[in-house]
């Protein structure tokens, strides 16, 4: 059975219909890319999926349909998203971050513990663990983003763009802790990106999105070896 | 020194009422950034109520707490059905339906209860005045180095301090207090935590009409009686106090208040040509004078981003 299956998505903003329906589909320890360029939806794809905007077609979670559900329901089932930009709450410090990232889990066990376990994945988080959390550096910020998504203990965890605005090593330095986590907790991961190169590295298979369509989809090594979406995606 | 001292408690004790209303102001603008103009009257509604609990014979601080009760269901109800939908639409409808709201509930108390003031013991009111949380009889004060200190104003200080209290412990210590925090600083991080942003959102309406209950309550008391411009004032200076703290900080609410109390009390103490009529002019002077030099409060975060 899949992690997510999604099928014939549309969603928009008003009248304004970015996703034309959309197929794609996460299998249980995968970790998938979509690359696009701006516009094509991608951010749109993450914030239907999560339930943050309407949506019609079809969203299943480990075969649940949960296209109906809220976004507090779909956090519960165990999808956990790192919105684009810097989704951390900005005034409140590191570790309350962290405990709100924690907000679904009953009770306070293991809190502490998982918060432990990111601090010595993001050592950096941990020298400033008291610090307000607008005040870390772009890099930084999105470490905690990602970490505060974690400490929900999701099934799936989606990434919007982590590398915008990063510098290349810190972006290096982030796709190798998703692919770690990935290959060592078997944690399904879809990732949107722009960044082509460093994420078909890490990626099983992967999807290209163009103005709200899907128009190819395949392993990372079918695409990469393909002419036209070597030129357009990788330039080279 | 003893007229002195006399002066600053109570100040301080007046400028707590209007750190009942600020907390409320603030507890709202953090949720929704939005400023409840009908924070007074929602307060007013439930005085309103308290009085009449009151008439029906049951006890003052067993009526205060019925009365914090209705005015967290105006306040939940008014974000469910009138705020909410309407900030969809836009945020400056927001503005304008909470003066709607403020008339509104100012017109349903003339409705209800008349507009004269009440208790009116010739025209079959059963209490003789406002009823009062704390001993309010002439004699029921102490002195202290020289002063006169009335208890009613101490226990309405206590009273404050220990709301504000029980709201930093709320929300710095509790699992609750976090999911607001985390509302205020990022609303859409927060429904990816998820967090039920909208839960949220109506007990913070619910919280602020509540505080702002005991507030109305505690006016009457000090005015020995409840009207339909019992709150008009008050509603000025507490959002005076709210601007002076930071308008996103409940310390700052509380303090902002009580300096509010202090400088009105002073001024217009000691200075005669200031008096009651000026009064306000001069504490409004001196938030002025402060967000000169620190233009997000006393106590307010000001907004810094890093990219």
């Amino acid at each position: 059975m899949s992690m997510l299956k999604v099928q014939g998505l549309t969603a928009g903003y008003g009248p304004v219909q970015v996703l034309q329906g959309i197929d794609l589909e996460v299998g249980e320890g995968e970790l998938v890319v979509m690359l696009g360029a701006n516009g094509a939806g991608k951010t749109t794809t993450m914030r239907a999926i999560s339930g943050l905007i309407g949506r019609s077609g079809m969203v299943e979670m480990e075969g649940h349909n949960i296209t109906r559900w809220s976004p507090d329901h779909i956090v519960r089932a165990g999808i956990a998203q790192v919105p684009q930009g810097r989704g951390t709450f900005p005034e409140l410090s590191v570790e309350d971050n962290l405990l709100a990232g924690a907000y679904v889990r009953h009770g306070g066990d293991g809190i502490r513990e998982d918060m432990d376990k990111w601090f010595e994945v993001f050592p950096r988080l941990a020298e400033r663990r008291q610090q307000r959390a607008g005040s870390l550096s772009g890099g930084e910020q999105q470490m905690l983003a990602i970490a505060r998504a974690l400490m929900s203990r999701p099934k799936l965890l989606l990434c919007d763009e982590p590398s915008l605005g990063l510098a290349p090593l810190i972006t290096q330095e982030l796709f190798a802790v998703l692919g770690r986590l990935n290959r060592e907790d078997g944690l399904s991961v879809l990732l949107v990106e722009q960044n082509a190169n460093l994420a078909m590295h890490i990626a099983s298979r992967v999807y290209l999105l163009e103005t709200g369509t899907i128009v190819a989809s395949g392993s990372s090594e079918e695409l990469s070896a393909d002419d036209s979406i070597r030129k357009a995606y990788l330039g080279f | 020194m003893d007229l002195f001292l006399q002066r600053v408690i109570d100040g301080i004790s007046q400028g707590s009422v209007y750190a009942l209303i600020a907390l409320g102001l603030v507890i709202i603008y953090r949720g929704t950034g939005h400023l409840n103009f009908a924070q007074g009257e929602m307060a007013l509604f439930s005085t309103y109520c308290v009085y009449q609990f009151g008439e029906w014979g049951i006890p003052i601080w067993i009526a205060l707490f019925l009365g914090m009760g209705v005015g967290f269901a105006i306040g939940a109800l008014a974000e469910v059905t009138l705020v909410r939908p309407i900030s969809k639409k836009s945020p400056f409808a927001v503005f304008v339906v909470t003066l709607g709201l403020f008339r509104l509930l100012n017109w349903l108390d003339g409705a209800i209860w008349g507009n004269q003031q009440l208790p009116n013991s010739g025209v079959g009111s059963k209490q003789k005045t406002f009823p009062d949380l704390f001993p309010a009889e002439p004699d029921d004060q102490f002195k202290f180095l020289g002063a006169n200190i009335r208890w009613e104003r101490v226990g309405v200080l206590v009273l404050v301090l220990v709301i504000g209290l029980l709201l930093y412990l709320l929300f710095n210590h509790t699992k609750f207090g976090l999911a607001m925090r985390a509302v205020a600083s990022n609303s859409e991080s927060a429904k990816l935590t998820g967090i039920r942003t909208h839960v949220v959102l109506m007990v913070s309406w619910g919280l602020a009409a509540a505080i702002g209950a005991v507030g109305g309550v505690v006016m009457g008391g000090l005015n020995n009686t409840v009207n339909l411009g019992l709150m008009f004032g008050i509603f000025i200076y507490g959002s005076a106090a709210a601007t002076l703290g930071g308008f996103d900080s409940p310390g700052g609410a509380v303090v902002g208040g009580m300096a509010i109390g202090l400088i009105e009390n002073l001024t217009s103490g000691y200075f005669s040509f200031i008096g009651q009529e000026m009064k306000l002019g001069v504490a409004l002077l001196v938030i002025v004078g402060v967000l000169l030099f620190k233009p997000s409060g006393l106590f307010g975060t000001a907004k810094v981003e890093r990219v």
